[in-house]
């Protein structure tokens, strides 16, 4: 393939119609949070920019984001990501092994070098100098900071590169580590969820590829748009959390009727994550919908913030990153007018709908 | 009073009942808070105000007459000047109302007077319309038929 391919051109050569490339532009916008103004700016990025390579480095981890990546629902997503974003290197997706898929990662990072996208699934375990993770005959780390010295940005998918997730729960006897900090010069999207969803990733990727930016990062490295909110705030049983009626044990009457999962441990007040508006398989339900607290899977060392089913009671756990958000200044508080209308500001841009959430 | 005037009474009345009785062994409530409506106004036919308590706040809409077919958790989308905005159905002792979570938990107010100005704030730019900012090199498209057709465009 020559390295002046379009997106489109690829596209076109799978055997994708205009109509449904269209289709896939309108979608991904609207899963952006975009107006439709947008359609035409990712069609004509599409159809005029050369594809970005992507190396996609595996970690420790379970290939659970793999799985959940392949598995977007999105009509196109197999046939278009996949073959839009040009997977040079992905040691689980790949076709080459052994010595060629080695070749085939140097090989990437020469020719593409200050231009591509690296993403990590999963994270370096440091002890023993990196032995616990050898990839291609030396330690992950290395490679990770080998691919990372010539990438043009790089996201962390899932919790494990981005918080370190269950390798690095207490004694984290490995010494997983997550990614941001290792690599310490470039900045890290981070892209949390045991796995993130589908749509996110593809979503995260799109943006990059189309506008040729990062998206708006928060203060921890997430984007934006898909993690300003908790599944609190969004969450279908909400109105029975604000009505005091809970859940109390697992099947009682309270259960049936669908009430709050709170005091069955569900950590939707203290999770940053899109599972309750975009919720999951082509947004048939997530965990809340089938009966199940939310694990708070997408937030920092949620392994080692007890039992999954321990109601959240430590109030430090909650609104963390909305008094670092809303207010400006944790320990300020909303003392004056002017916190005041700026906290409401805050409160009332998160309740406003986007595109993505509506209906 | 009104009739929503009366509603937003019964409403914080409900909800101080709540809290007596549903939300004591509950670890996540402001101490500093109390229950209290505020902000009631008509709106298109309905009543539009906020709910402030120990573990909330949410914009609340009283429907004059609820949309009867909706089950409680089913989302109904409302456009204010500023937005639109996603409310959620619920029904306590037989008044309907629709809430939009703002805060939850409470713990960032110190007192029941910041949360009060908060909610206003809130209030008065839920009423307010957005500012169109004009499209960045956008040109005017007042050319006249008659002035295209004096060759004004090939002047410019």
């Amino acid at each position: 393939m020559s390295d002046l391919d379009t997106f489109y051109a690829t596209m076109r050569r799978q055997g994708i119609t205009r109509r449904s490339f269209l289709k896939f532009c309108s979608l991904t916008a609207t899963a952006l949070g975009l107006s439709p103004d947008y359609i035409g700016k990712i069609a004509y990025a599409m159809e005029t920019k050369p594809r970005t390579p992507v190396l996609w480095l595996h970690g420790l981890e379970c290939t659970c984001c793999s799985e959940s990546f392949i598995r977007s629902a999105h009509p196109l997503a197999k046939d278009v990501v996949l073959s839009m974003i040009s997977l040079d290197y992905d040691d689980t997706l790949m076709a080459a092994a052994g010595h060629q898929a080695e070749a085939s990662l140097e090989a990437t990072i020469k020719k593409y070098y200050g231009n591509y996208i690296l993403a990590v699934e999963g994270n370096p375990p440091l002890n023993e100098d990196g032995m616990f993770c050898i990839t291609g005959g030396r330690p992950f780390v290395e490679k990770l900071k080998h691919a990372a010295a010539g990438a043009k940005a790089i996201i962390a998918w899932g919790s494990c590169a981005s918080w370190g997730c269950v390798q690095a729960a207490k004694p984290n006897p490995t010494q997983a580590t997550p990614i941001h900090k290792v690599i310490l010069d470039k900045p890290v999207i981070k892209v949390p969820g045991c796995p993130p969803i589908a749509e996110v990733m593809t979503g995260v990727i799109t943006y990059m590829l189309t506008f040729d930016r990062l998206p708006e990062l928060d203060r921890q490295g997430r984007p934006k748009m898909f993690y300003s909110q908790r599944i609190h705030d969004k969450c279908y049983r909400r109105p029975h959390f604000d009505a005091g009626q809970y859940v109390e044990s697992w099947d009682d009457e309270n259960a049936r009727k669908g009430y709050c999962l709170y005091k069955v441990g569900c950590k939707g007040p203290t999770t940053y994550n899109a599972c309750s508006t975009v919720r999951w398989n082509d947004g048939v339900s997530f965990p809340i919908g089938s009966g199940h607290g939310c694990l708070g899977c997408s937030e920092d060392g949620f392994w080692d913030k007890g039992s999954f089913y321990d109601r959240v009671t430590d109030i430090h756990q909650f609104g963390i990153e909305a008094n670092a958000d809303t207010l400006g200044a944790t320990a300020a508080g909303v003392a004056g007018v002017g916190i005041a209308v700026h906290a409401a500001l805050s409160a009332i841009k998160r309740a406003q709908q986007t595109e993505s959430n509506q209906e | 009073m009104s009739s929503g005037e009366i509603q937003a009474a019964r409403l914080q009345q409900i909800f101080s009942e709540i809290q007596q009785q549903r939300m004591q062994d509950i670890p996540i409530l402001n101490p500093a808070l109390q229950v209290e409506s505020l902000g009631f106004r008509e709106w298109n036919g309905q009543s539009v105000g906020i709910l402030i308590t120990p573990w909330f706040m949410n914009l609340i809409i009283l429907p004059a007459a609820p949309v009867p077919e909706l089950r409680t958790g089913d989302s109904v989308s409302f456009a204010f000047p500023s937005a639109n905005y996603e409310f959620l159905k619920n029904t306590e002792v037989e008044l309907t109302y629709y809430s939009c979570s703002l805060f939850s938990p409470m713990f960032e107010f110190e007192t029941q007077e910041q949360a009060r100005a908060v909610a206003v704030s809130v209030l008065e730019l839920l009423f307010q319309a957005p500012q169109v900012a004009a499209p960045a090199g956008a040109t005017p498209t007042t050319l006249s038929r008659r002035d295209l057709l004096r060759g004004k465009l090939r002047q410019e």
